[in-house]
């Protein structure tokens, strides 16, 4: 099978390949020297298992992600995703409403069924040509019901996009949440610890 | 002639520096520290001791740079962030220099100075930062046109790193001081399983803490301190790691006191290697707290031409390191 990378993240490396038949992407922990191999090799097997064990619920919740074809030990292989990143997008003209609404219902939908994504923001989100939405990246995804995990999702939001569309973000997940109103609550306290009053990628 | 000299007072904390800057080269840096005994920082003693201090510590950064007060020609102070009573006391002892000498004042965000030296000793142009201290854990670059300020990436959703390991040593009743003490135990201890917490680019140390102090029930102290440090320094390269993909940057500055752990820097140093990135960490006297760097920033918004109004020259504990502009 012929594999060809396509990205390097922080901690993985993407690949594309075309398993039996299929357009596939490949991602694999790579190892990292700096922390101690122990720590390393657990970090790196622990979360293959759980990001392919969280894909696979979520998948089976009817939320739009890539679906799994086969874990490894430091890789998963799934089915690639054609799109743009949202975060791309934030700076267009295109009318983001409709995403955020559906990107706020998708939280929701997670946080009812116990997980939290951990790293919710607009570059892992894909947008199709007609604005489907699709989560990507559940690498530090976790099984809690933790309201600041719940609430800390919110806030990576909050902090990454401009007010108005983290508006609808929140008015998506009040409507889909079962306990939205605490982790709203939730949010305004950790805000209120008073380090992250200014913290917005929006500049003066 | 010899060129005029900007001067800078920092009080933040236990630390009284006062620094001398000529041309951005440092002159003079000069510190009394506060001795901290197992009680911690008493906020009013620490005001009282650099009521004490400052005189003998501002002629002692005089004579050390070989001029007299009247090669100054500006005055810069820590406005924040810090602890209260100890801010004032800096303040106050600028506003007196300034008025009796007739000098410009400059507020000078603590955050900022502490990555400003690095960038202006290795003469970076727009480096990502680790700012690792008691109180703070950011990861920090400048964006921002035409007002510029250090956005903050990632950060710590709760306590500091430095505080993290200097509560973890007062339980273990050793002497807190920036980790070295956690460090020096940590020689040769094997790894005990802890919690690792990094949340995209911040992460938290309360749990990390709460666990390594339990353990100390059934493992050495060796092997707690050992692992702690690894976990929490791992944790820290993780999220400096994914913020410099993100932000493409090609330089990064390891500051504040923390910085002055040797495996800290080990570590942050291989992070950059894998990116081919420049690293830069500023000697030991300039990591921890220190007037030098303020003085560096005062002097750059005087050159700047930037004058700061008398009613604007004030204390604030809670000085966000994004709230303040940059040169």
């Amino acid at each position: 099978m012929k594999i060809k990378r396509i990205s390097e993240g922080a901690e993985a490396r993407i690949y594309s390949c075309n398993f039996l038949g299929f357009d596939s992407v490949i991602k694999r922990r790579i190892k990292k020297r700096y922390r101690l191999a122990t720590i390393d090799e657990d970090i790196r097997v622990h979360r293959t298992k759980n990001e392919a064990r969280i894909l696979a619920l979520v998948s089976s919740l009817g939320i739009s992600s890539p679906g799994l074809l086969m874990v490894g030990k430091y890789d998963i292989y799934m089915h690639m995703i054609n799109g743009t990143r949202l975060s791309e997008m934030l700076g267009s003209k295109t009318n983001l409403n409709r995403v955020f609404a559906q990107l706020g219902r998708y939280a929701a939908m997670l946080h009812n069924n116990n997980i939290v994504h951990g790293d919710y923001t607009p570059a892992n989100v894909m947008v199709g040509k007609n604005g489907d939405v699709c989560l990507i990246d559940f690498g530090l995804s976790e099984m809690t019901n933790s309201m600041e995990e719940r609430a800390l999702d919110l806030l990576l939001m909050k902090r990454s996009v401009a007010g108005e569309l983290f508006e609808g973000f929140l008015q998506g997940y009040r409507k889909e949440c079962r306990d939205g109103g605490r982790v709203i609550e939730r949010l305004g306290g950790i805000e209120k610890r008073g380090r992250y009053n200014t913290r917005s990628l929006i500049t003066r | 002639m010899v060129p005029m000299a900007v001067i800078g007072i920092e009080s933040s904390a236990h630390t009284l520096g006062i620094g001398i800057v000529q041309n951005g080269r440092i002159m003079a840096n000069q510190r009394s520290m506060y001795k901290i005994t197992d009680k911690g920082i008493i906020p009013s003693k620490v005001a009282d001791f650099h009521a004490d201090n400052v005189r003998d510590t501002l002629e002692g950064a005089l004579k050390h740079a070989q001029i007299t007060i009247k090669d100054i020609e500006a005055v810069g102070y820590t406005k924040g962030p810090g602890i209260g009573s100890c801010l004032q006391v800096g303040q106050l002892a600028a506003k007196a220099l300034a008025s009796r000498y007739r000098l410009p004042l400059l507020p000078v965000n603590h955050g900022v100075a502490h990555i400003e030296v690095v960038r202006s000793m290795y003469k970076l142009k727009d480096p990502l930062a680790l700012y690792v201290s008691g109180g703070n854990s950011q990861i920090l670059a400048r964006i921002g046109n035409p007002y510029r300020h250090y956005h903050i990436y990632g950060e710590t959703f709760d306590i500091g790193v430095g505080n993290m390991l200097d509560s973890f040593a007062r339980s273990a009743n050793m002497n807190p001081a920036w980790g070295s003490s956690v460090a020096k135990a940590a020689l040769g201890g094997k790894y005990v399983q802890m919690p690792y917490t990094v949340k995209g680019m911040d992460f938290t140390f309360t749990g990390l803490l709460t666990n390594a102090t339990e353990q100390l029930q059934r493992h050495s102290l060796k092997d707690v301190s050992f692992s702690l440090q690894e976990t929490a320094f791992a944790m820290l390269c993780e999220a400096t790691e994914r913020a410099l993909l993100l932000t493409g940057r090609r330089e990064m500055v390891l500051c504040g006191g923390v910085a002055q752990s040797e495996r800290l820097r080990e570590m942050l140093a291989l992070v950059a290697k894998d990116h081919k990135t420049t690293f830069k960490v500023a000697p030991n006297e300039f990591n921890a707290d220190n007037g030098a760097m303020i003085a560096v920033v005062a002097e750059q918004m005087f050159r700047k031409g930037i004058s700061v109004k008398a009613s604007e020259c004030t204390t604030n504990q809670k000085y966000r390191i994004d709230q303040a502009e940059v040169v």
